[in-house]
């Protein structure tokens, strides 16, 4: 083994030493980036990516829960609203029903009042009349007793009186 | 303009070895003896930068990446598309193979611009051993998913006359990569060197009228600037280029040599 420094290889040559130190160097670069190059690297972007997917995904279906909730509730108020219609609607038939019923009452109690009011005023009119009668019939003795010029009693001239007050009525 | 194109300084020899196949073997199986050399001290070089690189990148991952981090997980993505489109994804488990090729390629290109080493991929020995393992990819690939019978009788194929063909074709595809990637590197510094030759003649030329004197002082001003440009191109860029094309020739033959599980199943069948 001689070391020399004035030498060169042939231009276009070959040397299985420098290929056996490619070989070994090539191998040696390939396993060591390998291990701290590549693979870690690699297994970094994935690990990546991958929790990305399951973000979008979890997001995704986190929508639509959103959306199945949000349709859900839409459901509910609709039929919230219907019941609220409904309530009004029996509210409103109940109130015209009872509005009818008064009414009705109310009419019934008129008629009533205004029957015993007329009998009222019938026997009014019957009491007076008996007693205009009364005074009448009295005024009439009286009368007859200043004309005749002797007592009139109404027991023994009950006949004539009467005949007068009839007369004087049909008068 | 005295210029040589030589290969790789030799450091370190075996005399015995190397007088052994010196004298009577041709050019390209002259370097038995040579046990260190220029490229062997390259190679080293870009073992240590990428181990640097490649602790430097990974360092601290965190799942709230950090610039580099960022840098770094959208270099290795987009090789992991990178491999995944052209051989498919049950070949994902290639890319570290596919990356340290490329990084090395890289590197080992990019490291003859220091001027303190030589391109480790201006040297066809390393290409050539690169290359057969691709090749030692392919066959292994081959035997373990289709059968070692399968994989003799792909060679009949698709008529037995071109069994030759198939053969040679087999011999030559790693030939035919270490070469393109050593031609490229290695033209390119050549030309980069002729031009340097070339400008100091020029700049002789164009100061010629100076005193002797002045002359061996004064400097060939016109290498300035111009080699840069080129450096770009065939440095950088051819750089960058062939290995990328390296790679993706290993893909597809490995690829090719892989076929997806279903394909496979149907193949057996």
């Amino acid at each position: 083994m001689k070391v020399v420094f004035d030498a060169f290889e042939s231009f276009v040559g070959v040397n299985v030493w420098t290929m056996l130190f490619a070989w070994c160097n090539l191998l040696i670069i390939y396993l060591f980036l390998k291990k701290i190059l590549f693979v870690p690297v690699k297994k970094m972007i994935d690990s990546r990516q991958k929790e990305v997917d399951d973000m979008y995904s979890t997001a995704e279906a986190a929508e639509n829960d959103a959306k199945a909730m949000k349709a859900e509730y839409e459901k509910k108020l609709e039929s919230a609203n219907e019941e609220s219609e409904e309530i009004l609607r029996t509210a409103q038939r109940r109130a015209l029903l009872k509005e009818e019923e008064i009414l009705k009452e109310a009419s019934v109690e008129a008629a009533r009042i205004r029957e015993r009011a007329d009998e009222e005023i019938a026997l009014e009119k019957k009491r007076m009349l008996g007693e205009i009668k009364d005074e009448v019939s009295g005024m009439a003795i009286d009368i007859a007793s200043a004309v005749i010029g002797r007592e009139v009693s109404p027991s023994e001239h009950e006949k004539f009186i009467d005949n007068f007050i009839d007369e004087l009525g049909t008068n | 303009m005295d210029l040589s194109v030589n290969g790789p300084k030799v450091y370190v020899r075996i005399e015995w070895l190397y007088q052994k196949f010196a004298g009577s073997m041709a050019d390209i199986f002259g370097n038995f003896g040579n046990i260190v050399t220029q490229t062997t001290v390259s190679l080293f070089a870009v073992t240590i930068i990428l181990m640097i690189i490649g602790l430097v990148g990974s360092r601290n991952l965190t799942k709230r990446p950090g610039k580099l981090q960022v840098v770094t997980e959208k270099l290795v993505g987009m090789l992991y598309g990178l491999v995944e489109d052209t051989m498919g994804k049950h070949n994902s488990h290639f890319t570290p193979y596919i990356g340290t090729l490329f990084l090395s390629s890289i590197i080992g290109s990019l490291i003859g611009t220091t001027a303190i080493f030589r391109s480790a991929t201006g040297d066809l020995s390393v290409t050539l051993a690169w290359a057969l393992v691709t090749t030692g990819m392919v066959w292994y690939n081959n035997i373990k998913n289709f059968g070692f019978k399968a994989w003799l009788k792909g060679f009949t194929e698709p008529i037995v006359v071109m069994t030759p063909m198939n053969i040679v074709s087999e011999i030559a595809q790693p030939i035919s990569m270490a070469f393109r990637h050593f031609g490229n590197v290695a033209g390119g510094s050549v030309l980069t060197s002729l031009i340097y030759a070339a400008l100091a003649v020029a700049s002789k030329a164009l100061f010629g009228w100076l005193p002797a004197m002045a002359l061996e002082l004064f400097p060939p001003v016109l290498q300035a600037g111009i080699p840069a440009f080129l450096s770009l191109y065939f440095d950088f860029f051819s750089g960058f280029v062939q290995a990328f094309v390296f790679c993706l020739l290993t893909m597809v033959y490995v690829a090719a040599a892989c076929p997806p599980p279903e394909e496979l199943k149907s193949v057996k069948e």
